[in-house]
């Protein structure tokens, strides 16, 4: 768990941090947002101490960072930036063995730590360990980016735009990807982005910034129907807003008794999804299913459009 | 490398060591230039043994200008250091403006005559492209590679010993031995103030007007040149393939 205490960050007389304080649960991911200049970075950067902040402090599990040594604390700390920053002259392997190798890991250690990453990010290791990063596609040096960053198993993973550099298609399901890796290993996670559908795609909670100040501090669906201002309204999007919600909210909100005929939805899915399906096939109601096939009734879009309007 | 740049290696090597070992084979080639029956080949000491202290005073100056130009580039690379930087430029820049030979004069009053004028005028002369070849290689590493280490947690010393020398070392390499080959031609005049070296046969062709003496003293320089030049080129590559960057040709 983190904890930001009123953090501020000052550069001569501009104030590029303005008197922050936030929560991030254990295990949970934290998106902060914003324009570009709003001083998400700065914020980020103060967590690991890559910046000074001019007041106010930051716990991890309940420990100052200022108590921490500062190297020692990057150590615990996984980074990831916009573009990476893996080291040319090293490969995959090499790479990611950073942090365990200055913490002193054995060889043996490292090298198991080392293919179990790759596997967990779909990298084979036979193949990638010994190539170089200019040897990657953009998608391969993310993930290696990652990996890197979770080499030495810290419990806090920031992420500075770590999708900005990859096109549309990798980028959702390096998200996705993310989104899972993270659930399995329970690390809590900081994400900064300036991508509102990346926010609301990954986000436990979002926090939204502008020019130094933190406005809202919320989960998904409270910033969709209470905007605490309307810079936040106009970011998440009044025109958006709706269909943001159905993506939010699972088939499950919306079930119905009853059967309905063709394709069966999942009850994981969103009603999102839900909806985009039976517009596309034309049909007023489809079956839904769980994980092991069984039936629990169905889903309509008279269904589907009452739970939007009652939740927004 | 193609069998015909090996080929011509090899061949550039063998005329080196030939003709500085046994001269004599190649008096039939320089007889035609020598007139009132003067000497063809240098007579007036062992070509090896000038070639070898010529090398001698070259690889020593090298050393020298390395570790400092090398020591100052990081200097001034650091925080620290930072504020040093413009007047550590024009310092070095003098150093290699200020002609070799006005060096010599300046430095034999005070340290007498020999190999250590010499060695000074070498040392100044060879500064300036290792410093600024070091300056380059580590202010070239990318900004982001240098937030990563330090997000990581390496230290300023660590992020100089793992990640900023490895990736500058091709460039300073370039600069080391841009310096070598200047170097290599400037030590001629060091027998001007009686340092040994290849520059005696050049100077005792001039006095003696024997221009084969002239050509003989040229020929071990440019050759030594050439080879050292190559294969020092092929040094900077074999560091740059492993450090996985494919560079192509360094200037
Ligand atoms: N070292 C510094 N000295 C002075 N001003 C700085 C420094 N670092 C950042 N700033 C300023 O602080 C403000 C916030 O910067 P920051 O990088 O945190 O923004 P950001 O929200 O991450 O923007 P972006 O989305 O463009 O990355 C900017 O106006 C920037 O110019
Ligand atoms: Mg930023």
């Amino acid at each position: 768990m983190i904890e930001i205490e009123h953090l501020t960050k000052r550069y001569g007389a501009t104030i590029v941090v303005e008197d922050v304080s936030l929560r991030v649960d254990e295990g949970t991911i934290a998106v902060i947002v914003g324009t570009s200049g709003a001083g998400k970075s700065t914020l980020l950067r103060m967590i690991n101490r890559l910046v000074e902040p001019s007041a106010g402090r930051v716990l991890i599990d309940g420990q100052d960072t200022m108590a921490i040594p500062e190297d020692e604390l990057r150590h615990r700390i996984g980074y990831v930036i916009q573009g990476y920053g893996l080291f040319p002259h090293r490969t995959v392997a090499e790479n990611i063995a950073t942090v365990p190798r200055l913490l002193g890991w054995d060889k043996r250690r490292i090298a198991a730590r080392i293919e179990e990453l790759l596997d967990l990010f779909q990298l084979e290791p036979g193949e990638f360990a010994k190539k170089f990063p200019h040897e990657l596609s953009g998608g391969q040096q993310q993930r290696v980016g990652v990996a890197r960053a979770l080499a030495a198993k810290p419990g806090l993973l920031l992420m500075d735009e770590p999708f900005g550099a990859l096109d549309p298609v990798i980028r959702s399901k390096a998200q996705d990807d993310l989104v899972a890796i993270q659930r399995r290993l329970g690390t809590t996670i900081v994400l900064v982005t300036h991508d509102m559908n990346e926010a609301f795609q990954l986000g436990d909670r979002i926090a939204v910034m502008d020019q130094a100040r933190l406005l809202q501090y919320d989960t998904p669906a409270q910033l969709l129907t209470h905007p605490a201002e309307a810079f936040v309204e106009q970011l998440v999007g009044t025109a958006e807003r709706p269909f943001r919600l159905l993506s939010l909210t699972r088939v499950q909100a919306a079930l119905e008794p009853g059967a309905a005929d063709g394709d069966p939805i999942l009850v994981s899915e969103s009603l999102r999804d839900a909806l985009s399906r039976l517009i596309w096939v034309g049909r007023d109601a489809l079956p839904v299913v769980d994980a092991t096939g069984a039936a629990l009734g169905r889903v309509s879009v008279r269904g589907i459009l009452a739970h939007g309007r009652s939740i927004a | 490398m193609s069998a015909r740049a090996f080929a011509l290696r090899a061949a550039a090597l063998l005329l080196l060591v030939l003709f500085v070992t046994a001269p004599g084979l190649f008096a039939f080639a320089f007889r035609p230039l020598t007139v009132n029956g003067a000497p063809a080949i240098y007579n007036q000491g062992s070509l090896l043994a000038l070639t070898l202290s010529h090398l001698r005073i070259v690889v020593l100056a090298t050393l020298a200008s390395t570790i400092l130009a090398v020591g100052l580039g990081i200097f001034v690379t650091r925080p620290s250091g930072a504020e040093f930087l413009p007047l550590s430029r024009s310092l070095v820049n003098i150093g290699q403006t200020f002609p070799p030979i006005a060096v010599l004069a300046i430095a034999v009053p005070l340290v007498g005559f020999g190999e250590k004028p010499t060695f000074i005028a070498l040392f100044l002369y060879g500064l300036l492209p290792i410093f600024e070849n070091t300056l380059t290689g580590l202010m070239d590493v990318s900004p982001q590679t240098l937030e990563a280490a330090k997000g990581m947690g390496l230290n300023p010393r660590q992020r100089l010993m793992q990640v900023e020398l490895p990736l500058a070392l091709p460039v300073i390499l370039a600069g080391i031995r841009l310096s070598v080959i200047i170097s290599l031609g400037t030590a001629t005049i060091g027998s001007t103030v009686a340092a040994k070296g290849l520059g005696e046969v050049i100077i005792a062709g001039l006095q003696s007007n024997n221009v084969a003496f002239v050509l003989q003293g040229g020929l071990v320089v440019a050759l030594l040149a050439v080879l050292i030049h190559d294969g020092m080129g092929l040094a900077e590559r074999a560091v740059a393939r492993r450090l996985g960057r494919p560079v192509d040709e360094v200037a």
